[in-house]
């Protein structure tokens, strides 16, 4: 990688952003290859969105400066810059049928007819609408105004493709189904995607790699394997599935539990005896009862409450007041029902050591 | 009371409880309310059917009709200064409607899209000329025109009545440009268009139906506006409705319902044009909800 990263999709350099007092994006540094689907993780407010919008040109950094393809955009106003777009609200032209909505950017390019024409179908078909070409955006339902929004920015072969929460205003089914045809075709066109979104299971499920957001500030980036599995803060981990966090205290190569009961874990080096941690185990590392194994760490509980949600039941579990455990358990293990665990049980929890992480 | 009896255990069901025939939907709906509405439309109409129909009597009777004919008609067109009246009118109406339309559309454009401390107190005195009493802004337009030594002409009174339509247009296309959104313009500017093409491009097909049915709605305004034109008219041509009452000074003829009548016709038609223009250009809503302001989401 180059100083001003030439070989990068986008750089961000130092970029900060103030609306007047606020700072909705503080120093940031980040480097997206090209190809890449990334995807800005965080809640509302993070500064995601307005990090998204410097990109696209509708905002301008406070300070820092962006590259786009190792090209400075500072002075390029949006209508310049090559990227494109697809918004939350899809913000299709009512007044336009479905084809010229998607011709809309090439006729500004002054492309030629025989070429838009061939292009716009392309595009078309990717999204799968070939044959409402057309229709009218008001006669379309959520999910295909949501395609034709796509197909209307990629048709233009941008470097770097904008998604602000795309899949916000669709359905959990048509949501799932389209997180998988974004992916998709992502990789069909090669184009990088910046993705932005609060949706963890949507973020882990698309993205090459996530910068999880907090406060404008990014709190760490990396694969979702990395960042699901090795959370660096309390934040991160809570953020991103279930956390299930226990207060602590660093105790030579254990962790002292509040409720006094000691833990192994994997402490890292440099955490000092004494210093106040919080350990972390994902609910479905956890073991109950008959489940556990030898070499597990094992802690007693009370059963307080259980969730039947579909595939699992999550059975939450007290160790001492304040300090909860959320276990899941598959639900082929004990499909009957008269051989589960109650609320009021006391019931035995068990995890590897290695899977139990200890944040600061 | 037998049907209120509840059927023996094993009984038949079926024949214990009459079919309902009617569902008991008057019950929030009062007669009288219907009967209320009916009377209201009613003085509301009977006037203006009776100048429609003695508009057509053959006598100069306002009392007894006679029989069918069109001589207040032909008295009305043949009458030079009615004429020059009428074309007076549609005159004023027609530069009133294209003036307020531009201005009011770009001055919804800058209230609608500018953030800044002062939009708030714009947009509220925006509406004052909507609430100023006729006589009001009459009055203090004549005495404007005198003190800077503007004649009193046709000019005057597009003048005076731009002032007033602007307001019109502005709230009418304001709803509609605040429905349309940000992130629409956004995506045009994205996807290469410049300010003024997405302006062209984007902005104004989306507003077009509220611009027109604003224009129309100024149209019949200005055409049958009476105090304001009185307050600021020349001497000749007078607009139709100033001419008229001039006229009814000097008594009352029949050709008062013959023009009568006719001003009707076209205000209704300005309006209902209005209303059906919108959907004639393939949108479903219809011009009401435009002029209202109450868009479909």
């Amino acid at each position: 990688m180059s100083e001003n990263g030439a070989g990068s999709a986008i750089h961000f350099e130092a970029v900060t952003k103030r609306f007047g007092d606020a700072v909705a994006v503080d120093d940031l540094n980040l480097e997206i290859q090209r190809g890449e689907f990334f995807s800005l993780l965080g809640p509302s407010g993070c500064g995601k969105t307005t990090t998204l919008r410097m990109v696209g040109g509708f905002e301008q950094p406070s300070e820092g400066r962006i590259f786009l393809e190792g090209e400075p955009v500072e002075t390029v106003p949006p209508y310049e810059r090559n990227v494109n777009t697809v918004f939350q609200s899809y913000a299709l032209f009512e007044h336009l049928s479905i084809e010229d909505n998607v011709a809309f950017g090439l006729k500004r390019r002054k492309v030629g007819k025989d070429e838009i024409r061939r292009r716009v179908a392309e595009a078309l078909e990717l999204v799968e609408l070939h044959e409402r070409g057309d229709a009218r955006p008001r006669e379309l339902s959520g999910g295909q105004k949501q395609r034709v929004a796509l197909a209307r920015a990629l048709v233009n072969r941008p470097s770097v493709l904008l998604l602000d929460e795309p899949l916000g205003a669709l359905d959990l089914k048509l949501r799932k189904q389209m997180q998988v045809e974004l992916k998709g075709i992502q990789r069909e066109v090669g184009i990088t995607f910046l993705y932005v979104t609060h949706d963890q299971e949507e973020a882990l499920a698309m993205s090459d790699r996530i910068a999880v957001m907090d406060a404008g500030v990014i709190k760490q980036c990396g694969t979702p394997e990395e960042i699901y599995e090795h959370p660096v803060g309390p934040f991160v981990a809570g953020f991103i599935g279930v956390s299930n966090l226990l207060p602590g205290v660093c105790e030579n190569g254990s962790i002292r539990l509040a409720d006094g009961s000691l833990c192994d874990a994997q402490v890292p080096a440099d955490c000092a005896a004494g210093a106040d941690v919080q350990l972390s185990v994902r609910p479905e590392k956890i073991a109950i009862d008959d489940e556990i194994e030898p070499g597990m760490v094992t802690v007693d509980g009370t059963v307080v409450e259980r969730v039947y949600v579909g595939t699992s039941t999550q059975i939450i579990v007290e160790l001492a007041p304040g300090m909860r455990l959320m276990a899941l358990e598959q639900n082929w293990v004990r499909a009957r029902s008269d051989d589960r665990w109650e609320i009021g049980n006391r019931v035995k929890l068990g995890w590897r050591p290695e899977h139990a992480l200890v944040l600061r | 009371m037998s049907t209120e009896v509840a059927p023996s255990p094993g009984a038949p069901t079926g024949t214990a409880r009459p079919a309902r025939t009617k569902p008991p939907k008057d019950f929030d709906r009062p007669r009288f309310l219907k009967a209320f509405v009916g009377l209201f439309f009613l003085v509301l109409f009977v006037p203006i059917v009776l100048v429609i129909l003695f508009s057509f009597n053959s006598s100069r009777s306002l009392q007894n009709f006679e029989g069918f004919s069109l001589r207040w008609y032909q008295e009305f067109f043949e009458s030079e200064s009615l004429r020059d009246s009428l074309i007076a009118s549609v005159e004023i109406a027609l530069i009133t409607m294209v003036v307020a339309t531009v201005l009011g559309t770009l001055l919804a454009y800058g209230l609608v899209r500018s953030r800044t401390r002062w939009s708030n107190a714009a947009n509220v005195m925006m509406l004052v000329p909507l609430v100023t009493p006729e006589i009001v802004a009459g009055a203090s337009a004549l005495l404007l025109f005198t003190q800077i030594g503007l004649e009193l002409s046709i000019t005057t009174i597009i003048l005076a009545h731009i002032t007033f339509s602007i307001s019109y247009v502005t709230v009418v296309v304001r709803a509609r440009l605040a429905s349309l959104g940000r992130e629409v313009e956004s995506a045009a500017m994205d996807l290469g268009a410049t300010r003024w093409q997405t302006f062209r491009l984007v902005t104004l097909p989306a507003l077009w139906p509220a611009v027109l049915a604003a224009g129309l709605l100024v149209f019949a305004l200005s055409f049958d506006d009476f105090v304001l034109s009185f307050f600021t008219t020349g001497e000749s041509p007078q607009p139709l409705p100033v001419r008229i009452w001039t006229q009814i000074r000097f008594g009352v003829r029949p050709t008062i319902n013959a023009i009568g009548t006719f001003m009707l016709v076209i205000s209704v038609l300005s309006i209902g044009l209005a209303l059906l223009l919108p959907r004639l250009f393939g949108r479903k809503e219809s011009g009401l909800k435009v002029l209202l302001g109450r868009e479909a989401a």
